[in-house]
Formats: C-alpha cells, structure tokens, sequence
C-alpha cells in the first residue's frame, strides 16, 4: 500500500513536470520553459564568480554520479 | 569584399551540429551504459564526463543561447512538480522504510541494472547536461 503511494507519488510529479514543460511551449504562452528558468538561474553572480552556474553543474553532476555510479 | 556585421552569420563550430554532438553524446552514453554501479569505471566514467562538460560550461568555449532577463508569474507553475517529488523524496527518506515506502533511487536502481535502460540514462544526462552548458 505505501509502496504503491510512494510509485504513484513519484509518477504524478513526473507527469506534472511533462505537462508544465508541454504548456510552456505552446504557442504565446506566459510559462516559461525549464531550459530559460535553468537558463535564468544560471545567469545568479556573486562579483565575477557565476554561483548560479557552478550550482547548478554541481547539482546535475551529483545527480548522475548518485545514479549512474552509486 | 567584406560583408557588413549585420549581414554575416557565424557559422556553427563542427563539434556544435546536432549531427555531430548527437552521435558523440549517444557513444558515450552506450560506453557508460557498461559499467556497473559502484564499479570504479563508473565512478571515474561519471567524474570524467561530469567535469569535461563543466569546464566546458565554465569557459567560454561553446557559444551559448540568450538567457531570459526576468521571468514571469508564471514560472510559480514549476514549484508544482517541485514541491510533489520533494514531498514524496523527503517523506521517503526521513521514513527510510526501504522497500515498503521507498525513495525516488530505490525504484531507479533495479530499473537501472539493465543495460539498455542503463544507457538510456546516461543518454538523458548527458544531453541535459550538453543542454546545460549551451545556456
């Protein structure tokens, strides 16, 4: 029972990705996009240093290591 | 003769077409593919790419595509899917009932023990990550 809520749970959040995403790039749409709100992240400076950037490379590269190697 | 700036377009960089960053991305994604969890292959494989694509990011060798200067209310749409998985992962992990409520790489794991789907998955990362490094 709980192991189905927890797959059901996880499913609903991926399928709520792929509905944001398909309603950001209809036509005139006021959403943006995942690759502009990484985009925008990624544009975050402290001085000359782009934190926002560093981060998140750092989060996807953590993210395949934990998959893909751990 | 030489063209004004206005009418010259900069032409792509080989390693930049679709046709050739797709075939690279997807043999290193079958050469991932065959390396087992917790093997060392894996683990210098992953840090290897991983940090070829950052330095890649971090320099100004590749050219990128604009960023947005602001984005609108509507980006609030994003927390949604967000704050689902963040729900289920933390209860998850905070539970730590193992298989009986289990986390989002407790399920990924047996699926990721077949080497097609294995690949798939490197595949995915890495064209993220390519897509990361373009913006």
């Amino acid at each position: 029972m709980m192991r189905t809520l927890a797959i059901g749970g996880f499913l609903a959040s991926l399928v709520l990705f792929a509905a944001v995403e398909w309603a950001a790039r209809r036509e005139g749409s006021r959403i943006p996009t995942l690759s502009d709100v990484c985009a925008y992240v990624m544009r975050y400076e402290v001085g000359s240093v782009p934190v926002g950037r560093i981060g998140l490379f750092g989060f996807w590269w953590w993210l395949g290591w934990h998959f893909l190697a751990r | 003769m030489e063209q004004p700036h206005e009418l010259t377009v900069e032409a792509p960089r080989v390693w930049d077409r679709p046709a050739v960053a797709v075939p690279v991305l997807v043999c290193l994604s079958l050469v991932g593919g065959r390396f087992a969890s917790f093997s060392t292959e894996a683990n210098l494989y992953t840090l290897g790419t991983g940090g070829a694509l950052i330095w890649l990011g971090l320099s100004n060798r590749v050219p990128r595509r604009p960023a947005p200067y602001r984005l609108g209310a509507g980006a609030a749409w994003w927390a949604l899917p967000v704050v689902v998985f963040g729900v289920f992962e933390g209860a998850t992990f905070v539970l730590a009932a193992g298989d009986d409520f289990p986390t989002f790489s407790r399920l990924a794991d047996p699926l990721l023990e077949d080497r097609l789907i294995r690949s798939a998955a490197w595949l995915a990362w890495l064209s993220a990550f390519w897509g990361l490094v373009r913006r």
